[in-house]
């Protein structure tokens, strides 16, 4: 072995021993960008399917903590949501054509068998929004419609988790709305809003007649403020809802369904003393 | 291989697997994180626009690269012809290390003229072949040896103990 040659293999040994150092946030901006991708606007293209990006993202968290430290640090740090609910990843779809246009990113959850089943909730969601999406691109012709789906995690206590899903279908005007998913972390159990009360518990009624009261006093306080309270006949038995920080009740129309689009998303929150009685 | 063009999957599978050599080649070029990660993520981008050009699959990398390459010499070209010190404080010796303290081998590699970093750090660090590093940088494989010939003799100088 020549001189250089015997110094050569010294330097490729240096350099795997003193790794490059890489920012820890580089392997998430690489996926981040992966993503993203997608063909030049208005070229047509096939719809993404979930299972793909899926199985893209379960490559990359297979993939990258071979491949880098600095990757594996950074997955480190994903969050733990709480002892039984932890984010495993997000999710994303995304579609433009030029007139149909979606971006849909939700979290996936694990760590739990309820985490797991409001992860199967919201992907059976976000599929059927999808699916509707698709259906309405066949048909729209030269109009435009776009689909968004965010989420965001309400409440994260030690005895209770909320996640929020927000979709805006947008047409000639926008229209939002929620689903809210709730998971009691004392019991394990994914809860909606008949399971927050006893079984012989007339609760709709109940919480029907406060939101009907509510609407009527705020528009008699407030000239601005417009409901429908005549077309209002009853909440949903299991309407949208979560706790406020102050741990309120509080009730969640989606737009258009009580009151007129300037309205938005009405919100409701209902005493405790109007319910506490139908508690299980 | 011929083959047809890369689908959205298999390009972000391709580019994962390199990630590092493409952060190593855009951080020997440019010296700043923060300019390699632009770099690399412009090249990605760019890559992927033109992901029909890429003939042989297996040619991935340094085609790869020569793009990131590019995008590295359009951001130095586009740069003051002044450097902030900040951005070279940490291949500096600090004013009170002791000068007998030996040089971590990416200092002494970032110590080298840019023309020779790209091709020292691919060699050695990412163990890439004259042909490819001759590819990816667009110079002749016998500039590749000649860069790698000075680029060893300037760290043995650097690196071998007095």
């Amino acid at each position: 072995m020549d001189r250089f040659d015997e110094f050569d293999d010294i330097l490729r040994e240096r350099a795997r021993r003193e790794p490059i150092p890489i920012p820890e946030d580089y392997a998430g901006r690489v996926f981040r960008t992966c993503a993203a991708l997608e063909d030049a606007p208005g070229k047509r293209r096939h719809f993404s399917r979930w299972a793909e990006v899926a199985a893209a993202v379960l490559a990359l968290f297979i993939a990258v903590p071979n491949a880098s430290p600095a990757a594996a640090a950074a997955l480190a740090e994903v969050p733990v949501l709480g002892a039984i609910v932890e984010l495993v990843t997000f999710r994303s779809w995304t579609y433009d054509d030029g007139h149909g246009s979606a971006d849909v990113t939700v979290p996936e959850l694990g760590g739990s068998a309820a985490a797991r089943e409001v992860s199967d909730q919201v992907r059976a969601y976000t599929d059927q929004l999808i699916g509707q999406f698709q259906r309405d691109c066949e048909t729209l012709g030269e109009g435009y419609e776009s689909l968004d789906v965010t989420s965001a995690v309400v409440t994260d206590s030690d005895t209770w988790f909320t996640l929020r899903v927000d979709a805006t279908e947008t047409r000639a005007s926008g229209y939002q709305f929620s689903r809210f998913y709730h998971i009691d972390k004392a019991t394990g159990q994914v809860v909606t809003l008949s399971g927050l009360f006893r079984e012989d518990a007339d609760y709709v009624t109940v919480l029907s007649g406060e939101v009907l009261r509510q609407m009527e006093e705020r528009m008699a306080a407030d000239a601005s403020v417009s409901y429908f309270p005549e077309e209002f006949t009853a909440i949903d038995p299991q309407q949208n809802f979560y706790f406020n920080k102050n741990g309120e009740l509080v009730l969640v129309f989606d737009e258009y369904t009580i009151a007129p689009g300037s309205m938005g998303m009405p919100e409701f929150i209902i005493p405790a003393e109007v319910y506490g009685e139908l508690l299980k | 291989m011929m083959q047809a063009k890369l689908d959205q999957d298999t390009f972000s599978t391709l580019v994962i697997q390199n990630q590092e050599t493409l952060f190593h080649t855009a951080k020997a070029i440019l010296r700043s994180d923060e300019d390699a990660e632009d770099a690399v993520q412009e090249a990605i981008c760019t890559a992927f626009e033109r992901r029909e050009s890429l003939r042989e699959t297996d040619k991935f990398r340094p085609w790869l690269l020569r793009i990131l390459v590019n995008k590295c010499y359009d951001t130095c070209r586009r740069r003051r012809p002044t450097v902030d010190l900040e951005d070279v404080a940490e291949y500096l010796p600090a004013k009170s290390q002791d000068q007998t303290e030996r040089l971590t081998l990416w200092q002494a590699v970032m110590a080298l003229s840019g023309d020779l970093r790209a091709a020292v750090t691919l060699f050695y660090y990412d163990g890439l072949s004259i042909r490819e590093i001759s590819g990816a940088l667009g110079i002749s494989e016998a500039a590749v040896k000649t860069r790698l010939s000075r680029g060893r003799a300037k760290l043995r100088r650097l690196l071998e103990d007095k």
